[in-house]
C-alpha cells in the first residue's frame, strides 16, 4: 500500500529530515511511527500526501508512484488518504456535522450522499449526540473523534494519524485507539506517529523508529522502548 | 468533477460581506475608472460623427474684404464657374453673413452691436469635388484682388479633433492608471478573502478538494466587484450621455460642429458592452493575481 526506496529529504540549513528510508507498508496493517521530536515522523506523513517533495528516492502511494503524478491528480490521491493531526484542524465555525460533511462537500459529492454517509461516520466515532456542536463546546477527545470522522467518511484507502492522542489525557487516548482499531479492522491501512509509549505498548502492532531522519528499528508486534 | 452551484455561490457571497469596505473601494475605482473609459470612447464617437459630416462636405470660405468692389466679386464668380475641380459653391451676401454673425453671438449684446453689416465680410462657400482639392482651390484665390481670407472648414475640424484627441488621450491616461489601482484593489480584496478563509483552504486542500474548486469561489469574487463596478460606470455613462445631449441641443444649435456631435442611443449601448468586458478583465485579472499569489494550491 506505501512503498518508499531510498527516499532523501533535507530542509533549509542542512536539516536532515529523512535519509535514505525505504519501508514497505502492507494493505491493512496498523504500523505505529515512533522516534523524539524531529526524527523526521511528520515529514513522512508529509511526503506521503504530497504536501513536501523528496530530494531523492521514489514513494508508492496505493500502487502509484507519486513523483510522477502531475499536480492536478494530487487531490485525487489525497481523497484515497485521510489525515488526522495533535491540533484537530477543525474549522470553528462549522458544528460538528458540518465539519464533516465539508469534506465530502468540496470533493463534490451530491447532497444525498453526505446526509447518508456523515451521520453513519458520526455514528462510528460515537458522536451522534453531539453533531450540532461546535468545536468550542466539546472536549478535545471529542474533537479528534470529529477529525477522525472527517478522515475517515470518504472511506479512504490509508489512514495517516500525526500523533493524534499529543493533546489528550491517557483514558480518552484510549478510547481514540479503539476507534483507530476499528478503523483499521474495517481494511483500512492505519499510520500513526506518537510519542505516547504506553499505548504503543498496549496495542503490540507493528512499530518503527525514526531518529534523525534515518530508520533504526523496524519490529513487528513490538513495543515503545528499544530493548524491551 | 461537478462543481457545486449552491456552495459556490455560498463561498462567494459569504466572502464579499466579510470584506465589504474593501470589495467597495474596489467596485467604486473600478466604475470611476470605467466612467472615464466610457466618456473617453463616447468623445471619440461624437467626434467621428462630427467629422464625417464634414468630410463628406468639405468646405473652404472665401472671405471677401468688406469693401471688395462688385467687378472683383464677379471676377471670383465666374472663376469658380468655370473650375472643375469646384463641386458647388454659394455665396453669402453681407445681410446673410451679418444673420450669422448675430446668431453666433447672439449671447453676447456687445459684440453684437461692435459691427455693422457694411464692415461684414460676405463670402463664397465653396464645395470641391474631392477634398484633397481643396487646398489647390483654396491656394488660387489667396492673392486674388479683393479677397481677405481663405479659411478652411478641415483647419477647423483639426483643431476640434486634436483638442478632442488631448481631451481622450488625458481620459484614457487617467483611466488606465485608476483601472491598474482597481486590479490592485480587487487582489488585495481577494488576499483578504483568502487570508480569512486560510483554514477552510488548508482543510479543503487536505480531504483532495481540487485547486479549481478553491479556487472559483475567490475568482468569482473579483469578477463580481469587476462586473458590478462597470455596471455602475455604464449607468453614469448612459445619464451623463442624456444630459451633455440636452445641453447641446438646448444651445447653440446653429453651430454646425455642435450639432452633429451626436452619440446616438445605440453608441451608447457598445460603448457600455465594452464596459462591461473590461470591468470583467480587470476583476479577472486582480483575482487570478491574487489566487496564483497567495493560493499556494
Amino acid at each position: 500500500m506505501i512503498r518508499l526506496r531510498d527516499v532523501n529529504k533535507t530542509y533549509k540549513g542542512n536539516v536532515v529530515a529523512l535519509r535514505d528510508m525505504s519501508i514497505d507498508i502492507a494493505k491493512q496493517e496498523f504500523v505505529f511511527v515512533v522516534g523524539p521530536t524531529g526524527s523526521g515522523k511528520s515529514t513522512l506523513i508529509r511526503l506521503l500526501i504530497k504536501e513536501e517533495k523528496p530530494d531523492s528516492g521514489r514513494i508508492w502511494v496505493a500502487g502509484k508512484d507519486i513523483g510522477q503524478l502531475s499536480s492536478w491528480k494530487v487531490p485525487l490521491l489525497r481523497r484515497n488518504i485521510g489525515c488526522v493531526f495533535q491540533d484537530f484542524k477543525l474549522l470553528p465555525s462549522k458544528t460538528a456535522y458540518e465539519n464533516v460533511a465539508f469534506a465530502l462537500e468540496v470533493i463534490g459529492r451530491p447532497p444525498h450522499v453526505i446526509r447518508q454517509q456523515v451521520p453513519q461516520v458520526l455514528d462510528l466515532v460515537g458522536l451522534t449526540k453531539k453533531r450540532d456542536h461546535f468545536p468550542n463546546e466539546m472536549s478535545g477527545g471529542e474533537q479528534q473523534r470529529v477529525s477522525i470522522a472527517r478522515a475517515f467518511v470518504n472511506r479512504p484507502l490509508i489512514l495517516l494519524a500525526d500523533e493524534p492522542t499529543g493533546n489528550l489525557d491517557p483514558s480518552t487516548s484510549v478510547g481514540i485507539m479503539r476507534l483507530l482499531d476499528r478503523i483499521n479492522r474495517t481494511g483500512t491501512t492505519v499510520v500513526m506517529s506518537t510519542h505516547d509509549s504506553s499505548i504503543v505498548d498496549t496495542m503490540r502492532r507493528r512499530v518503527v523508529e525514526l531518529d534523525r531522519g534515518v530508520l533504526v528499528r523496524d519490529q513487528a508486534r513490538g513495543v515503545y522502548g528499544v530493548n524491551a | 468533477m461537478a462543481v457545486n452551484l449552491e456552495y459556490v455561490f455560498r463561498e462567494t457571497v459569504s466572502n464579499l460581506k466579510r470584506n465589504v469596505s474593501m470589495a467597495s473601494a474596489a467596485l467604486l475605482t473600478v466604475a470611476v475608472s470605467l466612467t472615464l473609459v466610457g466618456g473617453a470612447l463616447l468623445v471619440k464617437k461624437g467626434v467621428e460623427r462630427a467629422t464625417v459630416q464634414w468630410r463628406g462636405n468639405v468646405e473652404l470660405s472665401i472671405f471677401m474684404k468688406a469693401d471688395a468692389s462688385q467687378p472683383e466679386s464677379e471676377a471670383i464668380d465666374r472663376q469658380l464657374k468655370s473650375m472643375p475641380e469646384v463641386k458647388d459653391y454659394r455665396y453669402v451676401s453681407k445681410p446673410e453673413a451679418f444673420e450669422e454673425f448675430k446668431k453666433i453671438f447672439a449671447n453676447e449684446p456687445d459684440v453684437r452691436e461692435s459691427l455693422t453689416v457694411e464692415q461684414i465680410p460676405p463670402s463664397y462657400r465653396v464645395v470641391p469635388r474631392e477634398a484633397e482639392q481643396t487646398k489647390i482651390v483654396g491656394e488660387r484665390f489667396e492673392n486674388t484682388a479683393g479677397v481677405f481670407r481663405v479659411s478652411y472648414a478641415k483647419e477647423e475640424v483639426d483643431a476640434l479633433v486634436s483638442v478632442t484627441n488631448f481631451l481622450q488621450i488625458m481620459l484614457w491616461g487617467i483611466a488606465a492608471v485608476l483601472l491598474a489601482a482597481a486590479s490592485l484593489l480587487i487582489l488585495n480584496t481577494i488576499r483578504m478573502a483568502i487570508f480569512a478563509r486560510r483554514r477552510e483552504v488548508a482543510v479543503m486542500k487536505l480531504v483532495g478538494a481540487t485547486n479549481w474548486f478553491i479556487r472559483i469561489p475567490f475568482m468569482l469574487e473579483g469578477l463580481l466587484q469587476g462586473l458590478v463596478g462597470a455596471a455602475l460606470a455604464f449607468g453614469v455613462v448612459w445619464i451623463g450621455r442624456d444630459l451633455v445631449q440636452d445641453r447641446v441641443a438646448g444651445a447653440r444649435n446653429d453651430i454646425q460642429l455642435f450639432k452633429q456631435f451626436l452619440v446616438t442611443g445605440p453608441d451608447v449601448m457598445t460603448t457600455g458592452f465594452v464596459l462591461l468586458g473590461v470591468g470583467v478583465f480587470v476583476g479577472t485579472i486582480g483575482s487570478a493575481l491574487a489566487v496564483r499569489r497567495f493560493l499556494d494550491v
